[in-house]
């Protein structure tokens, strides 16, 4: 079996970068109680970012995630203090809605700004591979996914052991206990949403040397990031982590058994598999669905 | 009946629409407006009235399309068999997806119904043997109304206004019968209802099953009329979305709401097209911009949508004689 090394190198890169997307989703959920429906479109923003840059300035796409980082954490503090702060008391179904207008307006305004045409970031270095023994990786591939792994353990890092982290976990486990602790629950929220598009704005920054970029782009991967999120149980870092790797190997295995064309029906048929049988996810606490929180 | 007055302004000005106007521009306009108000009156039966927010109606929208197309181009049949296949089909779907969606509430329910039209997308534009794949389906042009191939844009404003007057009628039946109020008992409080022996679940099942049908057969006279069936376009989260934007930008849950919202975005849409399709494919998607802002705005100013809000206003003016 020559193919298996391949099968779980290929695994690992893809689920990195799935988890960097899916964590920053699960992120906002745990602490807003907001699903993000315009997760995508920051992905898609982080792309075209690289490529911009790429195009008009000639910079190097990991010198621009360097560059961008405060000007991505800036649009998603914007993004919030604008369309999201308003809303943020209001029900399930404004919330959806408010996400959604927020995914209708940037998917759109993407379109008017850079076409439906897709767009390449072609590197020098595009084809460079790397042998492991058996596997062969991209060097894309492989960067995008040591940057992910380190943002990733970052954020858990922040998550666990700063004060602002074990405020934002406050927060997400009782927001009217830790507002009544003294906790300005108002900045928690601006600063988990500036930090979940940050996270994903980042990874679309290292998915741009590897994809190509077009205004919709966004969906295919949130899609996935959704299942991982619920596999994981909404909310539930950790678990989100470990899902993106199940749906990373789910897609790999599927597409060498079945073929590529056919592999997204996998991971969307486990999703409703999961929502239908064990909404609350792998880890997440049961009745959570039904309560819709 | 008490209430209906607006809706009677607002059909009988569309009938008059053929009569008054022949220029084959604006009656294009008035059929899509009356088609898309159809079909967010569908939606909204289930996101609206049983309050069950669908992001994947374009599934049942594109199962009706598809059936019309494909029953068509396959075998020779009549479009309206297709229709009625399609919203059979649709019902399937739609019980389907109400019995094992059945615990989901809010985004759960969301994120269930669009990975459920995913897969349709996915089964349609990849399955080339039977559904033609990603390359869509024209649809042949047959004359004759039992082939819809019909030209004439009045004797198409005269089928989609009786399916709008249809809709707007299981509207008002839901607004205003026992069932209607049962299932508004289990949309504001499901264990409530339950307590009061409200069969919540049958409810809740025949309302997104009777959603997806009528869907269906909108999508099946859309192919009809639009000629041409692209999977990407019909099972895309995009339509999905405007069949909700139109519901919440008229009112979600009332009987005229969606009617009302189909026809801003309709004439915002075609209005823009107009005057920038010209220029560059991009500046269609100014229209774009303008709904999302227009949702954001919506949902925050007024969530309860347009209908409630002038009515409203209407009430809150005092009446000249009445004493007060």
């Amino acid at each position: 079996m020559h193919v298996v090394p391949q099968l779980i190198v290929s695994t690992i890169l893809l689920g990195g970068i799935y988890a960097l997307i899916a964590v920053g989703l699960t992120l906002i959920f745990g602490v807003m109680r907001v699903v993000n429906f315009a997760h995508g479109e920051f992905l898609m923003l982080g792309m075209y970012l690289a490529f911009w840059a790429f195009a008009l300035l000639r910079l190097d796409p990991y010198l621009t995630l360097v560059l961008s980082l405060p000007l991505i954490y800036g649009f998603g503090w914007l993004s919030y203090r604008m369309v999201m702060r308003p809303v943020i008391h209001a029900s399930h179904n404004v919330q959806i809605f408010t996400t959604v207008g927020l995914s209708i307006l940037l998917q759109n305004v993407a379109l008017v700004l850079w076409t439906a045409d897709s767009q390449f970031v072609r590197t020098s270095y595009y084809a460079v591979v790397v042998r492991l023994g058996n596997a062969v990786l991209n060097l894309a591939q492989l960067v995008a996914f040591a940057v992910a792994v380190l943002c990733t353990a970052a954020l858990f890092a922040f998550m666990r052991w700063s004060y602002t982290g074990k405020v934002m976990r406050a927060t997400a486990q009782d927001r009217a206990v830790a507002s009544l602790m003294g906790i300005d629950t108002g900045r928690v929220f601006a600063l988990t949403w500036a930090v979940g598009v940050t996270c994903v704005g980042v990874a679309g920054v290292l998915l741009a040397p590897i994809y190509p970029v077009y205004p919709t782009v966004g969906l295919q991967f949130v899609l996935i990031a959704y299942v991982a999120v619920v596999l994981g149980g909404l909310g539930d870092m950790a678990g989100a982590l470990l899902a993106s790797l199940i749906v990373a190997a789910v897609e790999v295995i599927g597409s060498y058994v079945i073929g590529t064309a056919w592999k997204e029906v996998l991971y969307l048929l486990l999703f409703i598999g999961i929502l239908v049988v064990r909404p609350a996810g792998l880890f997440g606490q049961r009745g959570a669905e039904a309560i819709g929180t | 009946m008490k209430g209906t007055w607006p809706a009677v302004v607002f059909f009988a000005l569309a009938a008059l629409g053929p009569v008054v106007v022949r220029d084959a521009f604006l009656l294009d306009g008035l059929i899509l407006i009356l088609l898309w108000g159809a079909t967010a009156a569908a939606w909204n039966v289930a996101g609206g009235y049983a309050g069950q927010i669908s992001l994947g109606h374009a599934a049942f929208f594109g199962l009706g399309a598809y059936s019309a197309a494909l029953l068509g181009t396959r075998w020779g049949l009549s479009p309206w068999i297709g229709l009625l296949v399609g919203a059979v089909l649709a019902t399937v779907f739609g019980f389907v997806l109400g019995f094992l969606s059945n615990r989901l509430r809010g985004p759960y329910f969301v994120l269930a119904t669009i990975a459920f039209s995913q897969v349709l997308l996915i089964v349609a534009s990849r399955w080339r043997g039977f559904t033609a794949g990603s390359e869509g389906i024209p649809v042949p042009f047959r004359p004759g109304f039992w082939t819809l191939g019909i030209t004439d844009k009045r004797v198409w404003v005269a089928i989609v206004l009786v399916l709008a007057i249809f809709l707007y009628l299981v509207e008002l039946y839901l607004e205003r019968s026992r069932r209607g109020y049962q299932l508004a008992a289990v949309r504001e409080d499901e264990d409530a209802a339950l307590s009061l022996g409200v069969p919540a679940l049958r409810l809740k099942v025949a309302a997104i099953a009777a959603s997806a049908a009528l869907t269906a057969v909108s999508g099946a006279l859309w192919a009809q009329y639009v000629g041409f069936v692209d999977p990407f376009y019909v099972f895309s989260v995009d339509l999905s979305v405007r069949f909700a934007l139109a519901a919440i930008l008229g009112g979600i849950g009332t009987p005229l709401g969606p009617f009302l919202g189909a026809a801003l975005i309709t004439t915002l849409e075609t209005y823009l097209r107009a005057r920038f399709g010209g220029i560059g494919t991009g500046l269609i998607g100014i229209y774009l911009i303008i709904y999302g802002t227009a949702l954001i705005v919506m949902v925050r100013f007024a969530p309860q949508g347009l209908v409630p809000w002038i009515g409203q206003r209407l009430r809150r003016r005092p009446v000249a004689g009445s004493g007060s």
